[in-house]
């Protein structure tokens, strides 16, 4: 592999010593750290003391794929993983010895612990009741699920951070600047967060919060524990350092002095997982604890013409400084529409431009990516429609979907509460008439209509041979009837206890996937339903555990219908990787580190670039380790915290890009309402940086 | 080309500080306004990311406005779009703009939701069914001896006026800033008896909950929670006041105090606003918290230069004369409480200058005419009938309308009009464009839910072909074709033909043209069948995908889909036909349609000429006719706060004439201001204000016609109504005066 000099001296030379690779995006580090862990096998050192860290599952793909098909020895058996995953192993090899001290009510007992989605479960169990009786949360307006995930982001921040989850509401309300008596939503915030804190260790639930707590509070100090890991892993390379949580960087701090080897991967002014506790200034502060900096600045992605736009955007956001670059033209890398008055044309442009670049002009359907500060379903539907239309592959991810929102999911949904036969759970007639659609091949909606009517009847589906009008059966097709029967029959079979896991698994498996029935062939559904099952499974094990267990399916089924976010799922983004134009929010986008030729940058309007999320009763500045204690978070806060948001999003877009950028404009937004955020705005002061021949489309 | 008149180019001058103008109608003032704001934007002092900002009242009028401006100001093509220095409002667009930049400061979640009127009004009628269950006994101390047990007003009427009682006091709660808990507070600590307060409270603490519990806010909420977030800090206010150095603010007149105060706000003390209204149109004081007060206090500020634009080229002398006389009577007028709250008052319309580009119409003979005769409502709209069909073939080029006070008047008028033969255009609650979308995506989702039904699939065949309804040769296919289709009795075998049952086979024999084009409708019922599963928006998408191809449609099935999946999240039961009655009240008008369907340049009367257009008084507003027919002007439609005038807000099931609406604000103002109450007084106060306020709409009925007004009047349901008092003045004084 061709490497620049600088990469070299990360990937080939300096293998026992301790490197800070820092550089932006698009300048070859990953590729850079990737050939120093298959020089490192190659020059002995074994697969198993080899670790390498990430901030999020998904980031780590590339290292695994990489790795996987290298000719480097034992390239697959190298760790890739989270601090999560590494917390969670310590935790079930030495809870014996720590348990006691965590505070868990049954230290005999082992941990369980629950994802996301479980989370948002336990907390209306053990917190909805109190919300309600205490009439909480009365000055702030939010949906239950969203109040629920930011309790436990709160929590989590709080251990990742590295301050006691006792003070949450009290640094929450130091920095608040508003109405008083919108402060004490605070108060309550910290009450329920310590309540669902108390019921957690009371029932040995190790929610991801409690887990980094019991890292930095029992397992890191702990010699056995921290001795193992060290001992374990020799060579120790963390990508995507400022993605990353303080406790990481605590826990570096300690153990980079003891590795044979160290890689620590940074990206100058990245830092998009802020709202998660991402902090890169104290991830710089371990640039100290290496022997060697190495700053990779050649930009491998972006030509000429597109490093001039970035320069442009970047002066205008105060990134850049001194005269234009003397190569590249600017606007030559930029596209907008001549005039789009609605999104749907929005749309339309953005789609007859992918559409010339892959017919006409032979671009690669993977070299393209449309973003968006976010990808809501219409929007996704609305491309995925329309590119179909012209044949253009794509492939999307939206990481925060409900279950619910997949028609296998909802398809399984109507048949498992056919078969709980229970009263209340009865299916709607639609939903009976469309999941018989899905669920059996060539079943037309006709017929399953029919079908519906004639043999849907309290709560349960009758046999075919019920139906008495031999013109109705031949209507539906003796064919279609035979597969029916099989279904049913299925379904009759099945105990109304049997676990929903269980149910979804053998109903897939022994049903919707034969020949004869809707799945038959389909890898994303059977994808779609193994998330379901594992989602299942886990909700199943926890409740099983928690107390009487009778309303385990019941509870579940209700769970996912109120569309509670879902777990993530690795196998989705395995799926993703799939050739076509990739549509995605610009956040996800950017954290898959993968530059292309061409961007669409869609609904450029929209006040959601560059502007921190809110969540009312959370906050990732206020929380994090630098906020100054009693410090107000002021309005010129909130305008550097947009300004940084935005720069990180833009820029970091463009380094990515290695062609052009097309602006998706429209003078209204989705809902009909004129839209000027921060993106447009600096757009419009970036024109006066490049150069005057316009080539606007 | 703008060529200003001398009171306009006053205007257009303004330097700087705090200007107000009253302006009469047809003035003028959103020409002179968006020339002022072109000037302002033109002149070159706005650093980047500064705006002129222009705040009015309605959508289409933000359309109207930001169009002409952006038509003053276009530059290259070169530049990009979506920026040109200004931003065109309504007051809820501009809290919005507010709120959601900082709705952590209003105690909002990113994502927050303005909750729509209807899904408004469904929270707020769960939260009196809620009350009226746990309080049955309260509908006796309200309700006349006679209706104590009737069971339709105790099963429909009182819940509904419940549902408006409360919903005023929570309205005018939210306009005054009061949460549910301070007033609570309030009425635990107070010692009068406020019991209808007392309800009201109850329910609005229900209201708020509903509203919490959904992650909403409803519009009352926007404005209130923008000026919150404006209090509360100080640094953002003046990041907006750096944006915002300039606004301007458009009808004025219908200002409330939250509006009054948010742009206070914004301006600061030392900004420039300008504020451009007629105290004289202000039509929605009753009913809404508006108040023509706010300008004419504005006006008398000592920092403030007021201008009149007195002068309009819109209507013949003689309108002009009728307006001018319903301002002097009501100067005169009979009743001293109506006469204090200064229904309608000088400047006088002055008709343009001889040089003016829009010179005034001539005079046409016999008009205006103001109709004696005392006719039952039928009689009147069949007068109204036959006068149109004279007058339209006659007029083939000219513009007229028909103006009602009410929606339901509105309705039977035009079931008669389509009787006649006569053409018409609605203008009623929701856009036609709103309508005939909707009604096509319901008939749509209603074939969707019963595919099985042959009915439903040649209405959805009708709903293919829409656009070709106009040629003849189509009609008669569109006719033959959908006989053909609703007399199918397995639609399967059309669209899902198990091998060798294809319909087509035997239908179409040899005819491939026929068998292609019922091909092709096969394929889109097959794909939308296909979508059938998927979250109702995308469904929508699918569908209208099919169906419409002007953008404005496009554009409009798009809101319809963003607020049909808002309906979806609220109630996750939801299925097509939830969907499909949800869509149908759209298509029939009988629910507003906020989003994108009043986001068009609004309604132009020119775009119907030979056309009769139905309308109400209030939509009227803004609009002009060559020939208006203003109906219903009676004792109970235009009350004068005389003895034996009667009241729609003093419903007739309630005991003693009570307005409960009125004596629940009463309520309300002791409650909060200790003022004094007693029970009727403010009942009779209400009369005044919604004669006042009856006058001024009047006045915007007359000054709608640019060459001939009509005006009829009728007796009423039960026949006991009068000719309105202003009314019967006007045509005595003309009729005086037209005497040899």
């Amino acid at each position: 592999m061709y490497l620049l000099v600088k990469q070299q001296q990360v990937a080939r030379d300096n293998l026992d010593r301790k490197v800070f690779l820092e550089g932006l995006a698009g300048t070859g580090k990953t590729t850079a750290g990737i050939e120093r862990v298959k020089q490192l096998l190659h020059a002995g050192a074994p697969p198993t003391r080899v670790l390498v860290l990430v901030p999020q599952r998904a980031t780590g793909l590339p290292w695994q794929e990489a790795l996987r098909r290298s000719r480097a020895p034992g390239g697959a058996e190298v760790r890739v993983t989270t601090l999560g995953s590494l917390a969670r192993e310590l935790l079930e090899l030495f809870w014996p010895l720590i348990a006691a001290d965590t505070g868990c009510a049954r230290p005999l007992a082992p941990p369980r612990f629950p994802g996301l989605e479980l989370s948002q479960y336990l907390m209306r169990r053990f917190v909805g009741d109190e919300i309600e009786r205490r009439d909480y949360f009365r000055g702030v307006t939010i949906s239950r699920n969203r109040l629920y995930t930011q309790i436990v982001d709160n929590l989590n921040k709080s251990a990742l951070v590295g301050f006691p989850p006792e003070e949450i509401g009290a640094r929450l309300k130091a920095a608040w600047r508003g109405s008083s008596e919108q402060a004490f939503i605070y108060d309550d915030a910290q009450a329920c967060a310590s309540l669902f804190r108390a019921a957690c260790l009371k029932h040995n639930l190790i929610d991801f919060s409690l887990l980094i707590d019991i890292l930095r509070k029992q397992l890191w100090p702990l010699e056995n524990a921290r001795g193992y890991l060290i001992r374990r892993y020799r060579h120790v390379l963390v990508d995507n350092l400022e993605e990353d949580t303080p406790t990481l960087h605590d826990l570096l701090g300690d153990w980079l002095p003891h590795c044979d080897s160290a890689l620590l991967i940074y990206d100058s002014e990245a830092g998009l997982r802020r709202f998660l506790g991402a902090d890169p200034a104290q991830a710089r502060s371990l640039q100290a604890l290496c022997d060697l900096s190495v700053t990779l600045d050649r930009r491998r992605a972006m030509s000429e013409d597109v490093a001039a736009l970035h320069f442009a955007m970047a002066k205008t956001l105060g990134r850049a400084e001194g005269p234009l670059p003397k190569h590249g033209n600017g606007r030559a890398a930029l596209r907008w529409p001549a005039r789009a008055r609605w999104h749907p044309q929005m749309i339309d442009w953005t789609v007859q431009h992918i559409a010339r670049l892959v017919h006409k002009e032979g671009v690669a359907a993977q070299e393209i990516v449309v973003v968006a500060p976010f990808m809501p379903d219409a929007l996704r539907f609305a491309l995925q429609a329309r590119l179909d239309e012209r044949g253009v592959p794509h492939r999307s991810h939206r990481p925060s979907r409900a279950l619910r929102d997949e028609p296998e999911v909802r398809a399984l949904l109507t048949f498992a509460r056919l078969a709980q036969h229970a009263p209340g759970l009865a299916p709607d007639r639609f939903d009976v008439a469309s999941a018989l659609t899905t669920a059996i091949e060539a079943m037309d909606p006709i017929r399953a209509r029919l079908l519906a009517d004639a043999l849907y009847r309290d709560g349960g589906l009758l046999p075919f041979e019920n139906i008495t009008d031999a013109r109705l059966q031949q209507r539906i097709t003796f064919q279609l009837g035979e597969r029916y029967d099989r279904l049913c029959g299925w379904l009759a079979q099945v105990p109304p206890e049997l676990p929903l896991d269980l149910f979804f698994s053998s109903f897939f498996g022994e049903v919707m996937s034969q020949p004869g029935f809707g799945l038959h062939r389909r890898e994303s559904s059977g994808a779609t339903v193994a998330n379901l099952v594992d989602s299942a499974r886990s909700f199943r094990r926890l409740l099983t555990e928690l107390g009487p267990a009778a309303s385990v399916n019941q509870d579940y089924l209700r769970m996912v219908e109120e569309g509670v976010l879902a777990n993530q799922y690795l196998r989705d983004w395995e799926l993703d990787r799939s050739e076509g134009v990739l549509l995605a929010p610009a956040h996800t986008y950017l954290m898959s580190n993968r530059p292309v030729d061409y961007q669409f940058w869609l609904n450029v309007g929209s006040s959601g670039w560059g502007r921190r999320v809110y969540q009312p009763l959370t906050h990732p500045w206020v929380l994090s380790r630098h906020w100054e204690a009693g410090r107000k978070w002021l309005d010129a806060d909130e305008e550097a915290a947009g300004a940084e948001s935005l720069a990180n999003v833009a820029l970091g877009l463009l380094r990515r890009c290695r062609k052009r950028v097309y602006l998706g404009i429209s003078e209204y937004g989705e809902r009909g309402m004129e839209e000027r955020g921060p993106l447009l705005l600096a757009l419009h002061n970036m024109q006066r940086y490049l150069m005057p021949e316009g080539d606007g489309v | 080309m703008f060529r200003p008149r001398p009171a306009q180019a006053r205007i257009l001058a303004w330097r700087g500080g705090k200007m107000g103008v009253s302006a009469v109608p047809g003035s003028g003032k959103t020409a002179t306004l968006v020339a002022l704001a072109a000037r302002l934007v033109r002149a070159g002092g706005l650093a980047p990311g500064q705006e002129v900002l222009v705040v009015t009242l309605v959508n289409s009028a933000v359309n109207n406005v930001a169009a002409r401006l952006a038509q003053e100001l276009q530059d290259s093509s070169d530049q990009l779009p979506g920026m040109v220095g200004f931003r065109v409002r309504t007051l809820h667009g501009l809290a919005n703009d507010v709120v959601k930049e900082r709705p952590g400061l209003a105690g909002l979640a990113e994502d927050f939701r303005v909750i729509d009127e209807r899904e408004a009004r469904d929270i707020m009628q769960e939260a009196v069914d809620g009350w009226l269950r746990g309080n049955p006994e309260v509908a006796g101390n309200w309700l006349g001896e006679s209706f104590q047990q009737n069971r339709k007003v105790l099963q429909q009427d009182w819940p509904h006026l419940m549902r408006d009682v409360a919903g005023r006091y929570i309205r005018q709660a939210k306009d005054e800033e009061l949460d549910a808990d301070h007033l609570r507070e309030l009425l635990r600590g107070q010692g009068m008896s406020l019991p209808l307060a007392d309800s009201c409270q109850a329910i609005f603490e229900s209201y708020e909950s509903g509203l919490r519990y959904r992650g909403g806010v409803d519009f009352s909420d926007l404005i209130r929670l923008a000026l919150r977030v404006l209090k509360s800090d100080a640094d953002y206010l003046a990041r907006l006041q750096r944006r915002w150095p300039w606004i301007l603010e458009d009808e004025a007149q219908d200002s409330s105090m939250l509006q009054e105060r948010i742009l206070r706000l914004l301006a600061g003390p030392q900004g420039n606003w300008a504020r451009v209204g007629d105290p004289n149109q202000a039509i929605n004081e009753s009913y809404t918290t508006a108040n023509p007060n706010f300008l004419r206090d504005f006006l008398e500020e000592a920092d403030v230069a007021s201008y009149d634009m007195p002068q309009s080229g819109r209507s013949a002398a003689a309108i002009y004369h009728l307006a001018n006389g319903l301002i002097d009577w009501s100067l005169q007028h009979p009743q001293p409480d109506v006469r204090r709250r200064q229904p309608l008052e000088p400047p006088y319309v002055e008709p343009a200058p001889p040089d003016d580009p829009q010179k005034n119409p001539d005079d046409v003979d016999g008009y205006p005419h103001l109709h004696h005769e005392a006719l039952s409502a039928d009689e009147e709209r069949s007068l109204v009938l036959r006068s149109l069909g004279h007058w339209l073939p006659q007029n083939p080029d000219s513009t007229v309308a028909v103006l009602l006070p009410t929606n339901a008047s509105g309705s039977k008028l035009v079931e008669q009009l389509r009787a006649a033969g006569l053409p018409y255009r609605e203008n009623l609650i929701s856009t036609d464009g709103a309508r005939a979308v909707s009604g096509s995506l319901c008939r749509s989702l209603e074939y969707l839910a019963n595919p099985h039904h042959s009915a439903h699939l040649s209405q959805i065949y009708r709903v293919w072909r829409r656009d070709e309804r106009d040629r003849e040769d189509a009609r008669r296919s569109i006719k033959s074709l959908t006989g053909h289709l609703r007399r199918l009795r397995r639609t399967e075998d059309y669209l899902w033909p198990a091998p060798g049952d294809d319909w087509l086979d035997d239908f179409c024999g040899p005819d491939a043209s026929l068998r292609q084009h019922l091909d092709d409708f096969r394929r889109v019922l097959r794909r939308w069948q296909e979508a059938a599963d998927l979250p109702i928006d995308q469904l929508l998408l699918t569908i209208g995908g099919d169906l419409f191809h002007t953008e404005m449609e496009v554009a409009m099935v798009w809101s319809l889909a963003v607020l049909m999946r808002q309906f979806a999240e609220l109630h996750a039961d939801a299925r097509l036909p939830e969907f499909t009655s949800e869509l149908r009240q759209i298509a029939a008008g009988r629910r507003r349609f906020l989003a994108m369907g009043e986001q068009d340049s609004g309604f132009d009367p020119e775009q119907h000429r030979g056309v009769v257009v139905v309308t109400t008084l209030h939509k009227a507003k803004g609009l002009e006719w060559d020939r208006v027919y203003l109906m219903s002007a009676n004792t109970y439609d235009f009350p004068s706060a005389m003895d034996g005038d009667q009241y729609f807000a003093e419903r007739w099931f309630v005991r003693d004439n009570l307005n409960l609406e009125a004596e629940v604000l009463a309520q309300l103002e002791a409650l909060t201001k200790d003022a004094a109450y007693r029970e009727g007084g403010p009942t009779r106060a209400a009369r005044a204000l919604l004669a006042a306020e009856r006058l001024r709409l009047l006045y915007v009925g007359i000054t709608r016609a640019r060459r001939e007004l009509v005006i009829t009047w009728n007796t009423g349901r039960q026949g006991d109504m009068g000719e309105a008092m202003p009314v019967r003045a006007l045509r005595e004084a003309m009729a005086a005066e037209r005497a040899p």
